[in-house]
């Protein structure tokens, strides 16, 4: 996937510089600069790094699949720098097992909640993303996740929309 | 001069010490703590997500209880490296080397009082040395150009990406994005639109709050289930502030005593620097202490100094970051580009100006954390049974709440359910960034930049006539451009030279 997550910055700084050099003015008639021209600057130094790092994590995918040998967890760069600082190894900050799954799953919830909150309200959406969270991850604790889901939507929507005064989606039943 | 400070603090006090000011202070410093405990979850992620919660309140008192946030992440994030090895926030992975193996030697007790001892050390001097510093260098900085500026954030800027080791490049093309992103909407110069697409939502750019939510919030909280956090059982522990073995020994005092002093020093630099901040700091605050140590080999074991030198050095320079951020205009973290970003969102502008066009707000805010430390110190003692509390909380039932938090409060700054997609996307973008080696906190970075950066670069580009003839010409700028010539040669230098000794040895050998 680390790959592809390149290409795919590839392909956005292309898309990103040919947009802009389509659509947008780089030197006005008196010669100066334009709307375009600091979009050409970072669109020209986004692929060329774009390019650059394609290759680089294409050359490293190909060296592991020509080895055989893949790596048990990409650490975060963070963790990385922190451990070549503290001359330890980055796994033991950040490594073990991974839950791409669950990951997915999460943003499958967290997108169907944004989906529904304009027409069922900030409320009842929170509350149906809150339930299909818990009873996913949590199902020993049914009864508690029930109470939580109601308590904690109940709670936020009370801050932002009565104390914030914050304006949230309302749904069919007013809130 | 110590008149005018003394002054400027007294004006600052009677806003942070009002009752508004006050509260809103001891929230932000309880928030912070909490913030720092949840590890995976640092303060930028903290910031970011509680910014709507400051809506309705006055630009100051909101800054102050984001500020809050801010260092009280720094006192909260080593309970956890202590009690359970793992560190709340990168700041206090040093903290976790010493501070773990003397809970382990049943020294817990006494390893958190001296965290907070040593953090309301560091704070307090980085604060003292913002108060001192930060109007001299507003005043040196009222001189500087658009050369200036634009060198400043590309030095910050590269020097954020060089703290990510093997992966500059990626931190590189990280600030780029945050630039390319930037550009969305309409051009300051020439009124034209850019990257807008015929959204009217566009027009005003891509409004940083929702990224940095989604970037940090929802990017983090997705990380840190892909690490499996949220399948964790909650680590349970008891500590009793009563027990008489919870307070340190005197030995720990006298022994720690010029460590408090030098893990300040060198955590204040390294905050004032940009880009390097406090996970930086509180690395080198360990490694000088343990290098001038009489007794090395007694670090890593449960060194009371080993962890008093990182504490004192994160929160010094998470008060340091603040010069920058206050008399410049420019944040050096992924915290402070938040905080800059709130600044910003309340129309306040940071910079050589603030101080003097504002001062009550700069000199509140300054006075905030003199307040702050002393909250977080009384908190970080007396309320710790309180805190580790909080770790019996299973993960699983804070990612739900979190996750909340990032949308209801994305949607309710502008009623926007476009910028609400926005937070979504840049989830999964930050989410991806820190699995793959880039860096959100650069984006961020250059995002909240951006508009500055293409403003300085094209005013230098007018003024010397395409020549760029100002990089050099000024004698600051001129220190600047040889600052940022040496952050992007001496690595790669030392890199070549270190390869070219290694082949040389492969050869002879």
């Amino acid at each position: 996937m680390k790959k592809w997550f390149a290409a795919a910055l590839l392909l956005l700084a292309i898309g990103y510089t040919v947009y802009g050099l389509n659509t947008l003015t780089l030197v006005t008639s008196s010669g100066r600069p334009a709307a375009g021209f600091f979009p050409l600057v970072i669109g020209i130094l986004l692929i060329i790094s774009s390019a650059i790092n394609f290759w680089g994590d294409f050359h490293e995918w190909r060296a592991e699949r020509l080895s055989g040998q893949r790596p048990v967890h990409q650490a975060d760069p963070e963790a990385e720098a922190k451990a070549d600082a503290l001359g330890v190894d980055a796994h033991a900050i950040d490594g073990g097992p991974e839950f791409g799954a669950d990951v997915a799953i999460v943003f499958c919830y967290l997108c169907v909640f944004v989906a529904i909150m304009p027409t069922l309200g900030a409320f009842l959406a929170m509350i149906l993303f809150m339930l299909a969270f818990l009873t996913t991850f949590n199902r020993k604790h049914m009864l508690s996740n029930v109470v939580y889901s109601i308590a904690l939507p109940g709670f936020l929507y009370g801050l932002f929309k009565i104390l914030l005064n914050a304006s949230l989606p309302t749904g069919p039943l007013g809130f | 001069m110590l008149a005018d400070i003394v002054s400027n603090l007294s004006l600052g006090l009677s806003i942070a010490a009002s009752p508004e000011g006050f509260m809103f202070l001891v929230i932000g410093a309880f928030l912070g703590m909490i913030v720092g405990l949840f590890p995976g979850f640092g303060p930028a992620a903290g910031i970011a997500v509680l910014i709507p919660m400051t809506f309705g309140l006055q630009p100051t008192i909101a800054i102050i209880m984001l500020a809050g946030i801010y260092y009280g992440s720094m006192y909260g994030g080593t309970i956890t490296s202590i009690l359970i090895n793992t560190p709340g926030e990168s700041a206090t992975v040093a903290s976790t080397i010493d501070g773990y193996p003397l809970a382990q030697k049943g020294r817990a007790g006494p390893a958190l009082v001296m965290q907070a001892i040593a953090s309301f050390f560091g704070g307090t001097v980085g604060v003292i040395l913002i108060t001192a510093l930060a109007p001299s260098l507003a005043n040196f900085a009222a001189s500087f150009g658009p050369s200036e500026y634009f060198l400043i954030i590309a030095v910050g800027l590269l020097m954020l990406t060089t703290m990510m080791g093997d992966n500059k490049f990626k931190g590189f093309i990280s600030a780029l994005i945050g630039f390319a992103v930037g550009t969305v909407g309409v051009d300051v110069m020439s009124g034209q639109q850019r990257y807008t697409f015929g959204s009217p939502e566009l027009i005003g750019g891509v409004y940083f709050v929702a990224v940095a939510i989604g970037l940090f919030g929802i990017g983090e909280l997705l990380h840190c289930i892909f690490n499996g956090q949220h399948r964790e059982a909650p680590k349970r522990l008891r500590i009793s502030f009563r027990d008489k073995a919870f307070w340190p020994s005197r030995k720990d005092y006298s022994e720690s005593r010029w460590t408090f002093w030098r893990g300040s020093t060198i955590g204040f630099i390294a905050g004032v620097l940009p880009g390097s901040g406090a996970t930086l700091g509180s690395i080198i605050g360990y490694s000088v202490e343990k290098k001038i140590a009489k007794d090395p080999e007694k670090f890593g074991k449960g060194e009371m100094r080993g962890l008093v030198a990182p504490e004192a050095a994160n929160n010094a320079a998470s008060a340091g970051a603040m010069v920058p951020l206050l008399s410049l205009g420019i944040p050096g973290s992924g915290a402070t580009a938040v905080l800059l970003g709130a600044f910003l969102m309340w129309g306040l502008q940071p910079g050589p100006l603030l101080i003097v066009n504002d001062p009550g707000f700069v000199w509140g805010l300054i006075a905030s954390m003199y307040l702050g430390n002393m909250i977080l110190i009384a908190m970080s003692i007396f309320a710790i049974p309180l805190f580790v509390k909080f770790l019996d909380i299973p993960y699983v039932n804070v990612v739900p709440v979190i996750v909340l938090l990032c949308v209801i409060g994305a949607f309710a700054i502008n009623a926007s359910i476009i910028e609400t997609w926005i937070l979504v996307g840049s989830g999964l973008v930050g989410f991806a960034m820190k699995k793959y080696g880039y860096s959100p906190a650069a984006t961020v970075l250059a995002l909240v930049l951006g508009s500055m950066a293409e403003e300085t670069f094209l005013q230098t580009y007018i003024i010397s006539r395409g020549t760029m003839s100002l990089f050099w010409e000024r004698p600051v700028s001129l220190v600047l451009s040889i600052i940022l010539c040496a952050v992007i040669l001496v690595p790669f230098s030392v890199g070549l030279l270190a390869r070219t000794r290694r082949i040389r040895k492969t050869t002879e050998s």
